[in-house]
């Protein structure tokens, strides 16, 4: 494990207590928790790139909006395309997935 | 001036990633009360209060009552859940510069506290074993508590609870013009006359922010702060040595303070009263009075969320952090009764003062006081 690890891990380590839900299924608050994390994870990375294009579009001497607003088109387009289709088919491949979910040990229902 | 969240050397070190991910916290936090939280009534209205009366042929009347209902509105529960996840993961993104960063920060305030030019103090007692009433919880789920100590030297739970707080506060709506100490030198002044304490003690102090800008307000005051952590404690010395203040530390509990009595010209508890149990707030008041000096000032003073400013609705919907943000004694801050405590404690009636103050740049009655001068 690298440092940051270990320190996420005895922070984490570190609370007490008990988790009351507010939500009727303890797995979908949990699930609900992991997707807050990625809306702040997200939230950095946008910050990141609004840094980015700000230092270069300070080094081409331009405003940034003029460098937001780069058009391409041919193939660096479509590849563009490509990648946000394949963000999206990942992001929903539970609603494509062929397998059918079942009721097994852990008690979850079959689905309706 | 700015007053809270000054610069000094016993912050963690953090990247800018870091700082984004906490400055996403603040926004998140912010929308969420504003344009969430501020639908909490509404939702009970339209879901709770029906689904209520469905299932048990009437409105709901007793606390207890509106609590359930609260909770039959899948409304509330998609907010409560969210601000929930938001609290945990605000120690995550406030604790995990301060854990990798604890060893510098540990060398830091060694540094500080034993400098030659050092100017206050800290008297920890290891004989003390901190009030399980406050020590037991994550207050605010702050991992491992205001007691929690994790040995050589450790001085995390002072850094959580600063770092943490500014965040927490600013996703409140808090403004960096704002605090508690704030809240206590706007009263010397105005209603206190412009008093000059020469001797001031602050109870509960936690990382001390409020016990440095006592300290910076009245530079010719001598100014002694009290609470339960060791490792709290700490860091409040080293912090106040950082910046240039000079405070004197105490491991005490407020219940039986190791002061002579008739020693002090300020008394003041900052957000303390809504940590401790009803019975504790009368210790600590009769505590108060008994170390007073006659003629000095007593305040104690806390966020205005008492029963009698709110509809019971209301306050239950406050009551949110007693269940979920590890805040056990809300609900007894709220329906409290602190005259009488200070009655009880040796105030004369006429005395005796309370009174609810509005933010700095921010919301109206955010603050409460209750406050006296003790007799000559």
């Amino acid at each position: 494990m690298t440092a940051r690890v270990d320190s996420l891990i005895a922070l984490i380590s570190a609370s007490r207590g008990a988790r009351p839900a507010s939500l009727h299924s303890v797995e979908a608050e949990e699930v609900l928790s992991i997707a807050l994390s990625l809306v702040v994870e997200l939230a950095a990375a946008n910050s990141r790139i609004d840094n980015l294009e700000r230092i270069v579009a300070a080094q081409r001497g331009q405003p940034v909006e003029t460098l937001r607003n780069t058009a391409y088109d041919g193939a660096d387009a479509r590849a563009r395309q490509d990648d946000m289709e394949a963000l999206f088919v990942r992001a929903l491949y539970i609603m494509l997935d062929p397998r059918q979910a079942a009721t097994n040990a852990s008690g979850a229902d079959r689905a309706g | 001036m700015q007053i809270r969240d000054p610069r000094h050397a016993m912050l963690p070190q953090t990247s800018a990633e870091q700082r984004s991910r906490q400055q996403a916290i603040v926004t998140l936090r912010r929308l969420l009360n504003a344009h969430v939280r501020s639908k909490n009534i509404d939702v009970f209205e339209t879901e709770g209060k029906p689904a209520f009366v469905r299932e048990h042929g009437r409105a709901p009347q007793s606390a207890q009552e509106l609590e359930a209902a609260f909770h039959m509105s899948p409304g509330y529960r998609r907010w409560s859940a969210i601000m929930r996840a938001t609290q945990e993961i605000l120690w995550l993104e406030v604790g995990e510069p301060i854990f990798a960063d604890l060893d510098r920060m540990r060398e830091t305030a060694r540094s500080l506290t034993s400098a030659p030019d050092r100017k206050g103090t800290l008297e920890l007692d290891p004989s003390y074993t901190p009030s399980r009433e406050v020590a037991d919880t994550d207050i605010h789920l702050q991992p491992g508590g205001y007691a929690l100590d994790l040995g050589n030297d450790d001085v995390a739970a002072g850094a959580l609870y600063e770092n943490g707080g500014n965040i927490y506060a600013f996703g409140q709506g808090f403004t960096s013009y704002d605090s508690k100490a704030g809240v206590i030198l706007g009263m010397l002044e105005t209603q206190f006359d412009g008093f000059r304490p020469k001797r001031i003690l602050d109870i509960g102090c936690s990382a001390g922010t409020a016990s440095v800008t006592y300290a910076t307000s009245f530079p010719d005051a001598e100014v002694h702060a009290i609470d339960i952590g060791p490792a709290m404690l700490r860091y409040a010395h080293a912090r106040a040595e950082a910046m240039g203040a000079a405070v004197h530390f105490h491991q005490m509990d407020g219940r039986a303070l190791r002061f002579d009595d008739d020693s002090f010209d300020l008394v003041v508890s900052n957000n303390l009263m809504h940590e401790i149990s009803n019975a504790t707030r009368a210790q600590i008041f009769r505590e108060s009075w008994r170390v007073a000096r006659k003629g000095g000032v007593v305040i104690h003073q806390d966020v205005g969320i008492l029963r009698r400013q709110n509809t019971l609705l209301a306050q239950v919907e406050k009551n949110w952090d007693h269940e979920y943000n590890g805040e056990p004694h809300w609900w007894a801050y709220a329906t409290g009764d602190t005259v009488a405590d200070m009655l009880a404690a040796g105030f004369p009636k006429e005395a005796i003062d309370e009174r609810f103050i509005d933010a700095v740049g921010g919301e109206s009655r955010r603050w409460y006081t209750v406050s006296a001068r003790k007799p000559q």
